[in-house]
């Protein structure tokens, strides 16, 4: 018999990772065991293990770690998405711990494969290899299409789930063929190894080619997660017909998640070619902000609206994307801060105004016309000035986080030299501000045409307070958000 | 020997062409399953032909032993089996069959012009040695791929339990709360009795019964 | 290889399908004087000695009968699954080593293909035999053949992880996936004992696999007329049929190469050497062929016997009952299989008897255990009537 030793992990990288996949392990059968009228149990454990593992990630601040051959790491980048990662699935299980019940799909296994789903996300954020990138999305994409079609017996619901899992299970297959080029190419799956290789010397032909039409393929593939256009058809669909707290999580945590592998790749592993992918990347981002906007300047269902918003504001992270590749060490590292304060910022924004979403939303009411909002303000002051602060935030109005994700996000543009990227971006975003005010307008100003009633539970609360002060804030007191995305660096940047 | 082998590659891969574009091209959607199945089972092949015996065993085993028969199990398990009156093309299926081409066309434009046309290939740039035989592989997993292949099975155990709880229906467990449309219905059933909904639950206790 | 080689491999292939079908045709007759004797009744004996032309004139009779095929069958579809059904049956014989007759080079006279991963060729010829069944159900336009199709499928899936994981015991015994290997490691001692459990689930799961009493729910008379061949007939039908003996014989094979030392037997080796020294290589080699075949099919037929005893003994299982036994005994079982062989083999690397005995004791133990803690589906179910 052959000895087979294992190589030395390093544990480090891994704990927090180590405590999701194997708490969402202990959770899955302890919600075996819990009696069918306390499952909401299941999910006050979820939140603990969530806490737990940020907590775990603490001491490892600072420093830059590999392991299992450099397929996973950790840099501060990766430590600071994560923690977004947990804070956003921690609020996305406060706000199920009423919807779920008061809609008839309670099940522990919801609150197992939220978690599960947050592992893949962290294995977006440490992957150093193509594989384990593949496998994080998939990890992710799997436990999203099940949870997006959740609500069976709903039918949206379940079209929904359908619609997200074909779209998704082709990204898919554009991902996984983008990587067999790739690796037929350079030989390598590991991203800093193929960076290496394409640093060091030019390609023969036809390898450039499969390399171009690889990463073309890659970008596809994370185009479809980050609904990134001509890819973000599946949006608004699946955001309506989703239960409300995941289209949340998936508004939130996915995008987060897709655009953590996204950076990763283009700046670590492609980084040399960035003339190359620039422009590519710089159309696809104008055709994200033109569309995402003027397509939500046309709904009047706001959670479809609310999905062409995300669309649009994936466009403005592209641009932080666009700078974080760029040459010369300074402006690539703005772009990778851009990035990271907006991820911030439109996470803390989007979770509030899903919230009261949920807050308004009733069993069997599956329309969320924009009509429900008006007169909020007279019979649900607080609810309609959380919504209203969210809505601002999300057009970028300066008191709110919003604004400082925009104005990063631009700067940094503008300093890589996409002066006219950022033109169209604050026109867009003059755009976006219109349609997110004709609900500000509607909830302040007209009259309630019919009364939708509201429900507010503790933990539904919570989770709208820590939004809504996260983005207060962030908008008034923006040094240490800075300070905490300026010391979050890819460990590989600041060796190019 | 050489040629032979050239001469069952081409073969192969020409069916396995043949075969996919049947399984997306056949109205019938057994037929489409059939054609998949033999698709999968001549990749098997190519895997022979390559001397990946593990790999080439496996995909029968895995795609055309298990995969497959599911996908067929479902289909017939499905009403309405023909599914040929159903469109097939799109009335732009033009567009969709330039831009692919283009695109194909553009990737291998490189490829035929800089290729040398002569044996043996060059091999691939940072090549290691190849991984082949079932122990290798079975090395390969608990050293080097420990992480890919641990998250894998993270990835099949969801998978699973996505799947049960999608596809089981606890009909004795799942509680039943009445939609708002439905919550006034019952209150207008109460003041007046609508026969059609007596009619039909005292059917259903009689269906119980037998 | 030389051209003499492919010839040779070309000839071989022949004389083994000739030999299969050969083994089929009198498998019946076997089968049906067995049945007959188990039942009280003498059975065919009338054409020929004993019965011993009754196969050729069920052939003749078949080959003579109308073809008929219906008129909304899917026309190629039906056509063709006879052959989907039959070559599996066939094929699979190809890295069962039959016996060991040394060619001088290295080679086995009666094993066809010597492949490195020979165990999982046998799976996956296995696990395609069910294509034909079930594409024959739906091409017939038949509810009941469609229902027998469908019926294969879910049977056949469900039982091939139990089936896999048994063989995965005795592969991890030789730790090889060649058959050769496998049946040259029990030289000492039969794989049946260390690997008792592995070999009831593999016996089990087997019978389920080629959809074989008391699991032939596929085509069972009473509920869907034949089956999944009702519309068929004349030699198609006879493909099926042939098909599914082919497939036992060759399931009875694997176990016998797998679990009952294949053409290993006592004293085998000590005569072939005795006859290498009195009359030479040859003769020798030819001595241990021969015996070697004939303690092969022996126990074949040991095998075949018990098959035929349970489709006397055992009623069909219904079909709550079928999944049950696969996904909540079988299946566990074959898993706790895998665990024991693992640990005993990590811990008790160097003294196979010990493992052997711990293994037998441990397998026969949960095997009681499992028993001790009731059959599956013993509970009364209500059966409620849908109304549609």
């Amino acid at each position: 018999m052959t000895e087979i030793t294992i190589p030395p992990i390093d544990w480090r990288v891994a704990t927090q990772l180590c405590i999701i996949f194997g708490w969402a392990s202990v959770l899955l059968i302890i919600a075996l065991f819990v009696p069918r009228s306390r499952i909401r149990v299941v999910g006050y454990l979820a939140i603990a293990g969530l806490v737990v593992a940020a907590g775990a990630g603490i001491p490892f601040w600072g420093g830059s770690a590999e392991t299992f051959g450099g397929m996973l790491r950790l840099d501060t980048y990766s430590m600071m998405l994560n923690w977004l990662f947990l804070a956003a699935a921690a609020v996305v299980i406060a706000y199920s711990l009423n919807y779920l019940p008061k809609h008839g799909i309670e099940h522990g296994e919801y609150y197992v494969l939220v978690l599960f789903a947050t592992a893949g996300m962290m294995l977006l954020a440490q992957g150093g290899d193509l594989i384990v990138l593949f496998l994080g999305l998939e990890l992710l994409s799997l436990t999203l299409y099940v949870l997006t079609g959740f609500a069976y017996p709903r039918e949206t619901s379940e079209e929904s789930g359908m619609k997200y899992l074909l779209t998704g299970a082709f990204a898919g297959g554009f991902i996984v063929f983008g990587i067999a080029l790739i690796y037929g190419a350079t030989g390598s799956l590991n991203l800093a190894a193929i960076g290496d290789t394409l640093a060091r010397a030019a390609l023969a032909a036809e390898d450039r080619t499969y390399l171009y039409a690889g990463a073309a393929l890659i970008v596809t593939g994370f185009g479809y997660k980050i609904a990134m256009a001509p890819f973000h058809m599946w949006a608004p669909d699946v955001y309506e017909g989703a239960p409300t707290p995941v289209a949340a999580f998936l508004s939130v945590g996915s995008k987060a998640a897709g655009f953590a592998a996204l950076v990763r790749f283009l700046v670590e592993a492609m980084g040399s070619q960035w003339p190359v992918w620039a422009p590519a990347l710089a159309t696809l981002a104008i055709a994200t902000l033109l569309l995402g906007n003027i397509g939500a300047l046309i709904q009047n269902n706001v959670k479809r609206m609310l999905a062409y918003s995300s669309v649009g504001h994936a466009g403005y992270m592209l641009l932080g994307v666009l700078a974080a590749g760029a040459p010369g060490g300074m402006a690539g590292q703005r772009g990778v801060e851009a990035v990271l304060l907006y991820l911030l910022a439109y996470m803390l924004t989007n979770l509030g105004a899903f919230g009261v979403l949920i807050a308004l939303e009733q069993r069997g009411e599956l329309t969320w016309d924009i009509n429900q909002f008006a007169g909020l303000w007279a019979r649900r002051p607080l609810l309609a000035s959380a919504m209203a602060i969210c809505l601002l935030s999300l057009a970028g109005v300066p008191p709110t986080a919003g604004f400082w994700g925009k104005f990063y996000v631009f700067t940094a543009a503008w300093q890589a030299g996409f002066g006219w990227l950022t033109i169209i971006g604050i026109l867009t975003a003059a755009i976006a501000a219109f349609y997110y005010v004709r609900i500000v307008v509607q909830m302040f100003t007209a009259e309630p045409s019919r009364e939708t009633p509201a429900e507010t539970d503790p933990a539904l609360r919570a989770g709208l307070v820590i939004a809504i002060a996260g983005i207060l804030v962030l908008g008034f007191m923006p040094a240490p958000a800075i300070d905490l995305v300026q010391r979050s660096v890819l460990a590989t940047v600041g060796g190019q | 020997m050489n040629t032979f082998i050239t001469i069952l590659f081409v073969v192969f891969a020409v069916y396995i062409l043949v075969a996919a574009i049947m399984t997306v091209t056949v109205k019938n959607i057994v037929h489409a399953a059939l054609w998949l199945i033999s698709s999968f089972f001549t990749v098997g092949a190519l895997y022979l032909l390559m001397e990946a015996e593990f790999i080439g065993v496996a995909q029968v085993l895995i795609y055309v032993g298990a995969v497959s028969i599911l996908i067929l199990f479902a289909i017939m398990l499905t009403r309405d089996l023909e599914g040929t009156q159903n469109r097939q093309m799109t009335p732009r299926w033009w567009i969709a069959l330039i831009v692919p081409a283009a695109l194909f066309g553009l990737l291998i434009t490189p490829t035929v012009l800089t290729y040398q046309w002569q044996l043996p290939p060059p091999a691939p740039a940072g090549q290691s040695t190849p991984i082949a035989g079932a122990a290798q592989i079975g090395t390969a997993f608990v050293r080097e791929y420990l992480l890919p292949f641990q998250v894998a099975s993270v990835l099949l155990t969801v998978a699973l339990i996505g799947a049960v709880v999608i596809a089981f229906e606890e009909r004795e467990r799942r509680r039943y709360v009445p939609t708002l449309a439905e919550k006034v219905r019952q209150q207008q059933r109460v003041r007046r009795p609508d026969p059609a909904a007596s009619a039909m639950q005292s059917s259903e206790t009689a269906g119980s019964e037998t | 290889m030389t051209r003499v080689d492919i010839v040779i491999l070309i000839v071989k292939c022949i004389v083994l399908a000739l030999a299969a079908t050969g083994v089929f045709a009198y498998f019946t007759l076997f089968e049906r004087r067995l049945l007959a004797r188990m039942q009280n009744r003498v059975g065919p004996n009338r054409a020929g000695p004993a019965g011993f032309l009754q196969p050729i004139a069920d052939a003749l009779k078949l080959f003579f009968k109308e073809d008929v095929t219906p008129l909304l069958a899917d026309r190629r579809v039906y056509l063709i699954s006879p052959a989907f059904a039959i070559v599996p049956a066939l094929i699979i014989w190809a890295t069962i080593p039959l016996g060991m007759w040394p060619d001088g080079r290295g080679g086995n006279w009666l094993q066809l293909a010597e492949v490195n991963v020979g165990i999982l060729y046998l799976l996956a010829v296995t696990s395609i035999g069910v294509y034909g069944i079930a594409i024959a159900g739906w091409a017939s336009n038949n509810k009941y053949s469609m229902l027998g199709g469908v019926r294969a499928s879910a049977q056949v899936i469900s039982y091939e992880l139990a089936l896999g994981l048994a063989v995965l015991g005795a592969v991890m015994q030789a730790q090889s996936f060649s058959t050769a290997e496998i049946v040259e490691r029990q030289t000492l001692m039969w794989n049946v004992v260390p690997q008792f459990l592995g070999f009831v689930v593999f016996i089990i799961a087997a019978t389920a696999e080629v959809v074989r009493a008391p699991f032939d729910l596929v085509e069972a008379e009473q509920e869907l007329v034949g089956g999944y061949n009702t519309e068929y007939s004349s030699m198609k039908f006879a493909l099926f049929f042939m098909s599914e003996y082919v497939k036992l014989v060759a399931m009875n094979a694997i176990a016998v190469t797998l679990f009952l030392g294949g053409w290993q037997f006592p004293g085998l080796q000590t005569l072939a050497a005795a006859a290498t020294q009195q009359y030479g290589f040859v003769i020798g080699n030819a001595v241990l062929g021969l015996a070697s075949l004939g303690a092969f099919l022996l126990k074949v037929m040991l095998l075949s016997f018990v098959s035929v005893w349970v489709r006397a003994t055992l009623p069909r299982v219904r079909y709550d009952q079928l999944m049950d036994l696969g996904w909540k005994v079988l299946l566990p079982l074959s898993l706790a299989n895998v665990v024991v062989t693992a640990v005993l083999n990590v811990f008790l690397p160097d003294s196979p008897v010990v493992t052997a005995i711990a293994g037998l004791v441990i397998g026969t133990g949960i095997l009681l255990a499992t028993a001790a803690i009731g059959r599956p589906g013993k509970e009364k179910r209500r059966v409620t009537l849908v109304q549609g």
